[in-house]
């Protein structure tokens, strides 16, 4: 899985540069993430703009990668499309998530 | 290395033998084709060093025998002329040798044409071992392979065993059923039974992800979600004063089941869990992240109902809600999976909830047979040539008159 990294202050913001994230890919996406985690990143924004879908192993990776911090951190969403959006209502996720518009929204709802 | 030396000229065959052997070679002496052939065939020859004239059979011919004989090992030639004429080149190099040696023939020029020779026969020897290797890797692999497959068509045929009859029965309701798995087991299950007096239980569950994990998940969970269930069911609440037992409420029973369930890898489940209650003509759903039912009514437009709910097995403290749908004799719900609301055609558009919805508009007057058979088909012509990513299942219920109070 491809990420594309970039840091303010001791956030990071992760671009996910990917359209689709299926059972295929699942697993590289939350080892990706897992590893933002364990390098001691507590805040992260994770920017889904390019992804146009995500099915429920995706959604599993992205819950496995929050566990993943422990309860310490926060991992925030930005840029859900439509049906990305409408897989965080059916589930609920978006009372699990944070999630804004842009990582600029979020950045300012977190400082 | 091991050489025959073919020539019917005794000093000749002197001179390149004492060469030969000079330069370390074991060397085999024929004084013709015909018994170069002979030997050929017995003795496992690799390299032939061929003079091209002779009587009986020419250096060209014993060159195209040992072509055509195909051996199993390859037979390097190199045919002697006294001669170098281009036509003679061309003729020889199409009856298979492999180089060629102008007569007088020097020590050096023997000794760098033998080498080269054996450096040929040296990498096919190399690739013919690694080919044996490899057929060995590949018969081991096709065999494992059947292994699973097998398995996978027991799993699968166990699996089928589970659901629930064609119409099945149940109090109030009758239901059914299409499952399209993306391999041979699926992730999605889903039963119809009666509980109790006066109620009937329906629910449809989907496993994150699919194939042999997911599938083993949907079975367990199937063993377990029975009114009946050896170990306590979770959909019954048992009074242990009077040892009987009452249908749960659909959002309890989806609590028990997250608190039995806890994903250890991420794998969680959505479902939709409905209890029909009789006496009320009342279908109490819970939704747990799964799809809504759509209820379809004569006259009226099919409905998507229920707003999420998270999915089991994630948080062992999750609260789930329920809705109530007030039914009479005659309404049909669809209960499905996102398999068919993400089933992709080829230019990667989901067939969605609309064109679902849609579809189901104009089935309003079509036996519930139809309705899936033709959502099924509709579903294939949509996917195209696209492969089926998840498992696709459909449960339809339709409740009936004859238990209902009028």
């Amino acid at each position: 899985m491809k990420f594309l990294e970039s840091s303010d202050g001791n956030v990071l913001i992760v671009k996910v540069l990917e359209n689709r994230i299926t059972a295929d890919v699942a697993a590289g996406f939350k080892e990706g993430l897992v590893e933002y985690v364990k390098k001691g990143n507590r805040m992260i924004i994770l920017d889904l703009s390019d992804v146009t879908f995500i099915d429920s192993s995706g959604l599993g990776a992205l819950i496995g990668s929050l566990k993943a911090m422990g309860g310490n951190g926060e991992l925030l969403l930005s840029g859900a499309h439509e049906a990305v959006m409408n897989m965080f209502k059916l589930t609920h996720m978006n009372k699990v998530f944070r999630m804004f518009k842009s990582p600029e929204e979020a950045l300012s709802a977190i400082s | 290395m091991k050489i025959l030396l073919v020539d019917d000229d005794p000093i000749a065959r002197a001179i390149h033998a004492m060469m030969l052997h000079s330069q370390g070679h074991e060397v085999i002496e024929a004084a013709d084709g015909e018994l170069a052939w002979l030997l050929v065939q017995e003795k496992d020859i690799g390299f032939v060093v061929s003079d091209w004239m002779m009587p009986n059979l020419a250096g060209v011919e014993l060159c195209r025998k040992i072509r055509a004989a195909n051996f199993e090992h390859y037979v390097y030639v190199i045919l002697c002329t006294s001669k170098g004429a281009k036509s003679d080149l061309i003729e020889g190099m199409d009856a298979g040798a492999d180089d060629f040696l102008v007569k007088p023939i020097g020590p050096e020029e023997l000794r760098v044409k033998v080498r080269a020779g054996e450096r040929v026969l040296n990498l096919q020897r190399g690739l013919a071992d690694k080919n044996r290797e490899l057929a060995t890797i590949n018969g081991q692999l096709q065999s494992a392979h059947k292994l699973v497959e097998e398995d996978l068509k027991a799993a699968a045929w166990m699996q089928q065993r589970l659901l629930p009859q064609p119409m099945q029965k149940a109090h109030g309701i009758e239901c059914l059923w299409r499952l399209e798995p993306s391999g041979y087991i699926a992730g999605d299950i889903f039963n119809c039974f009666s509980m109790g007096e006066q109620e009937a239980g329906f629910y449809l569950l989907d496993v994150c992800g699919h194939g042999v994990p997911a599938a083993m998940l949907s079975v367990t969970l199937s063993m377990v979600l029975t009114p009946e269930a050896t170990y306590g069911s979770p959909l019954m609440a048992l009074d242990p004063s009077t040892g009987t037992s009452a249908v749960l409420p659909p959002d309890d029973a989806v609590r028990e089941l997250n608190r039995r369930f806890q994903s250890i890898d991420d794998r969680y489940f959505t479902m939709i869990y409905g209890v029909f209650d009789l006496r009320s003509s009342t279908i109490r759903f819970a939704q747990a992240g799964h799809p809504g039912p759509i209820l379809m009514r004569k006259g009226a437009k099919p409905q998507t109902h229920g707003e999420g709910g998270m999915p089991v097995g994630l948080w062992p403290k999750i609260v789930f809600d329920c809705f109530d749908i007030p039914v009479r004799a005659g309404d049909r719900l669809l209960l499905y999976s996102d398999g068919v609301t993400e089933c992709v055609n080829e230019t990667n558009t989901a067939f969605g909830e609309e064109r679902l919805l849609s579809y189901l508009e104009e089935c309003a007057n079509v036996s519930l047979e139809h309705l899936l058979e033709g959502l099924i088909s509709e579903l294939k012509t949509w996917r195209g040539k696209n492969e089926c990513a998840d498992d696709i299942s459909l449960l339809a219920l339709e409740v009936t008159d004859d238990m209902l109070e009028p």
